[in-house]
């Protein structure tokens, strides 16, 4: 018992130790420079406009298609739904910076896996407000890290246009989500890639509307 | 998932038709049902444009996507996106294949009743054959341009994705001019078919995605 004691003190001892050489790469190299703020993301900030992409997902090797809508109902809320080709509605979600709410899920679509997913996310890619505590810099991006609990965003600005072109969920030791735009405009992004490091899944939306 | 998402599609949609709807009586709903049963016995083969509006509330403009469709007697039929992106449906005896922008997929509905009832959905919706009090319940109107059915499912599955859909058949041909499928939740979608075409050849092989 006493000797299980000790082995499991010096595991954890070394986890801990050995902990910070794992840590993400996402920025590693990365000039650092202390500062605080908060980034707003443009994207999707319209509320006149209606943002819909067509969109293909890939997952475990299955494509499916269909077509992803966000709207921006007021100054905090998004509306999003998924529906297919055909217009028959998957899932309508309301979606803020800190709450998440179903208004409508396909039946057959209602599983906690997949829910919690899809809230990830989506509420990532609509997050409006990163606060952040510490900028990197490298020859042409300038990054924003953020705290987003118990995992962090690093944003990733393009130094020349100064906008957002990537995003790097992370947890402490590694990527878990990244989303990569391509601007068309500073409140419109014409094709966004969503996609999971720990899982086979990818989301790639190109506008249409 | 697929299922849903495949049978939803017949779940189409229509216009806001302004003109005044009045109820038809006992005789003209015969000479109605047997009017579009005569042409959809002798329609074997049909080409269309069509172009669908998906109507959500939350939206500014509605969704508007448009292609065409050929139909073949009895159970082939394809629908092809064209604007503002390139996606297929081909549906051949039991099996459905999918183009999405090149990416291609296949299913077979043999195995599952559901499928069934929705195949046989979509050729009705088509040739507008569906008078079966069995699965709906249904109510016939007139106006000035239009014959219109409406059905409301009573099988329990169908009703959590359909509320109703509604059939326009154009006075002289008595053919589907528009779909109207309307979602629990209050959104539709429509489906306006234009440059009809009835029984000129179509090779099989235009089945094929």
């Amino acid at each position: 018992m006493r000797q299980f004691r000790i082995q499991y003190f010096l595991i954890s001892f070394l986890a801990i130790v050995l902990l910070p050489s794992c840590a993400v790469k996402t920025v590693s190299g990365f000039k650092e420079i202390k500062k605080e703020g908060v980034y707003e993301v443009s994207y999707f900030s319209d509320k006149a406009t209606d943002y819909v992409y067509k969109a293909h997902i890939s997952i475990y090797g299955k494509d499916f298609g269909g077509i992803f809508i966000a709207k921006k109902i007021n100054d905090s809320i998004y509306r999003t739904a998924f529906t297919t080709e055909f217009g028959n509605k998957l899932f309508d979600f309301e979606i803020s910076d800190n709450s998440f709410k179903v208004n409508y899920i396909l039946e057959e679509m209602d599983k906690k896996i997949i829910v919690n997913t899809l809230k990830r996310d989506f509420m990532l890619l609509l997050k409006q407000e990163h606060s952040y505590d510490n900028k990197y810099e490298s020859s042409g991006f300038e990054v924003y890290k953020s705290e987003d609990n118990k995992r962090y965003n690093y944003l990733f600005l393009d130094a020349e246009s100064n906008r957002l072109v990537k995003l790097v969920n992370a947890t402490k030791g590694k990527e878990k989500i990244e989303i990569i735009y391509v601007p068309e405009s500073s409140i419109l992004a014409r094709n966004i890639v969503i996609d999971h490091k720990n899982i086979k899944l990818k989301i790639e939306l190109n506008f249409i509307q | 998932m697929k299922n849903s998402i495949i049978c939803m599609f017949f779940l189409l949609t229509v216009f806001t038709i302004n003109a005044q709807e009045q109820k038809m009586t006992a005789a003209e709903i015969t000479a109605f049902k047997n009017g579009v049963i005569n042409v959809s016995k002798n329609t074997k083969t049909l080409t269309a444009d069509f172009t669908q509006f998906k109507h959500m509330d939350f939206l500014s403009n509605d969704i508007e996507t448009s292609g065409k469709m050929n139909f073949k007697f009895p159970d082939m039929l394809l629908w092809q996106y064209t604007k503002p992106y390139s996606y297929s449906v081909a549906f051949k005896k039991n099996k459905v294949s999918v183009n999405d922008a090149g990416k291609k997929s296949e299913m077979d509905l043999s195995s599952s009743k559901m499928f069934a009832k929705l195949n046989g959905l979509i050729v009705g919706t088509v040739n507008g054959n569906m008078f079966d009090e069995n699965e709906f319940a249904i109510s016939y109107f007139k106006t000035a341009e239009y014959n219109i059915s409406k059905l409301v499912p009573k099988d329990a599955t169908l009703k959590k994705y359909i509320k109703q859909v509604e059939l326009y058949f154009d006075k002289k041909g008595s053919m589907v001019s528009q779909v109207k499928m309307i979602e629990p939740s209050g959104d539709y979608t429509t489906i306006v078919f234009k440059n009809k075409v009835a029984n000129a050849s179509i090779p099989d092989s235009v089945f094929s995605n």
